[in-house]
């Protein structure tokens, strides 16, 4: 456990949060969370949320934090912002089971991969980039100017581009 | 959910009992004097989460609280992956400093970590008058802030406040760290606060 760590440049998306616009964004310390990120790469704009569960059972004080929630919102509030639906694309990061005695129902990492696949699905919005499951802790940095490419920091030191 | 000062006091004064008897336990298996920080009591959004658990690489060993109270929570042992190696070679009875985890350290740690957190809930049970106990421990090596993550959205599913309990412990002679935390269940916490309320008010 360590103090506030130095402010980085741009947002970061803490758990259960999201953020939308055309700075720089990050999320950090992904293990069974999962960052998803929708990008229009026509207005250079994205989106990014920090999920922790894949229902939010009805619950909608924090929208970012469920994936049945997070992604109508995210949608939803780029099309205010200007884009076109032809336009959006989604990446994610995350969803490991960092945990191996945890299987089953305990895996949130796989239920949360799964139901936000279901959910991109059913708005149509294409997912062009993963790298999820595993059982290793990630950190993203996503900056919409540069055609919504996402670099992946692993806790085990390789970092790659989605 | 809100705690006040007299509530956090209490939790506090739980905590320490529990961490003291986790010192005393790893004091005995270290064969060194251990010293322990003031419990500390927190209440932390999750989307703060990570600014109180940094990105070092880390072994958690993570443990279910079993027993009376259901579903109860959990409690970490938490240690930086150096302290980490440094307390899997004093007990192993290695030196080398520069490697990476293997299975041998990953089961010493579960050990550990089972002695110290059974010792906790033991301690934390006794002074209420309930049973708990630790499950089968799980463990991750890896960013701090994202198995614990993990952890949390276990808790936290209709909740966006968590209470932490934290402890840290320290050898000296062999330069190891580790912070024991408490995740109660929120029902977990209403019973702990009531009885401790109970404790008060009844006649010695």
């Amino acid at each position: 456990m360590t103090d506030k760590p130095p402010a980085t440049k741009g947002v970061n998306v803490g758990i259960g949060e999201y953020h939308i616009g055309q700075s720089l964004m990050t999320s950090i310390g992904l293990g069974s969370c999962v960052a998803l990120i929708l990008h229009d790469n026509k207005h250079s704009m994205g989106a990014v949320a920090h999920i922790m569960l894949p229902e939010s059972n009805g619950k909608k004080e924090r929208p970012g934090k469920f994936a049945d929630t997070a992604i109508p919102t995210l949608y939803a509030e780029l099309l205010k912002q200007g884009s076109n639906k032809r336009d959006i694309t989604a990446k994610i990061a995350g969803g490991s089971s960092m945990f191996k005695q945890f299987k089953g129902n305990l895996d949130i990492g796989g239920r949360n991969v799964e139901a936000i696949k279901k959910a991109l699905e059913e708005y149509r919005i294409p997912l062009v980039a993963e790298d999820v499951g595993g059982n290793v802790g990630r950190s993203i940095t996503y900056d919409p100017a540069k055609k919504g490419i996402i670099s992946v920091r692993r806790a085990d030191g390789t970092c790659i581009d989605i | 959910m809100e705690l006040n000062e007299t509530q956090l006091d209490a939790m506090k004064e739980l905590g320490n009992i529990g961490a003291s008897h986790a010192a005393t336990s790893l004091s005995t298996m270290l064969m060194s004097e251990i010293e322990m920080t003031v419990p500390e009591a927190r209440i932390v959004d999750i989307a703060d989460i990570s600014e109180y658990f940094g990105d070092e690489i880390s072994a958690l060993v993570v443990f279910e609280i079993q027993g009376e109270l259901h579903p109860g929570g959990y409690v970490v042992l938490h240690l930086p992956k150096k302290s980490a190696i440094r307390l899997t070679n004093t007990m192993l009875g290695s030196t080398d400093m520069d490697r990476e985890f293997n299975e041998m350290d990953e089961s010493a740690l579960l050990e550990v970590g089972n002695i110290m957190v059974s010792q906790f809930l033991d301690a934390t049970a006794t002074l209420l008058g309930i049973v708990m106990l630790p499950s089968p421990p799980a463990i991750a090596i890896d960013m701090a802030h994202a198995a614990f993550a993990n952890v949390v959205s276990m808790v936290a599913v209709d909740i966006n406040q968590i209470i932490l309990f934290r402890t840290e412990l320290k050898s000296k002679m062999h330069d190891i760290e580790s912070t024991i935390v408490m995740l109660p269940d929120e029902g977990t916490l209403e019973q702990i606060l009531k009885i401790l309320e109970d404790l008060v008010k009844s006649p010695q």
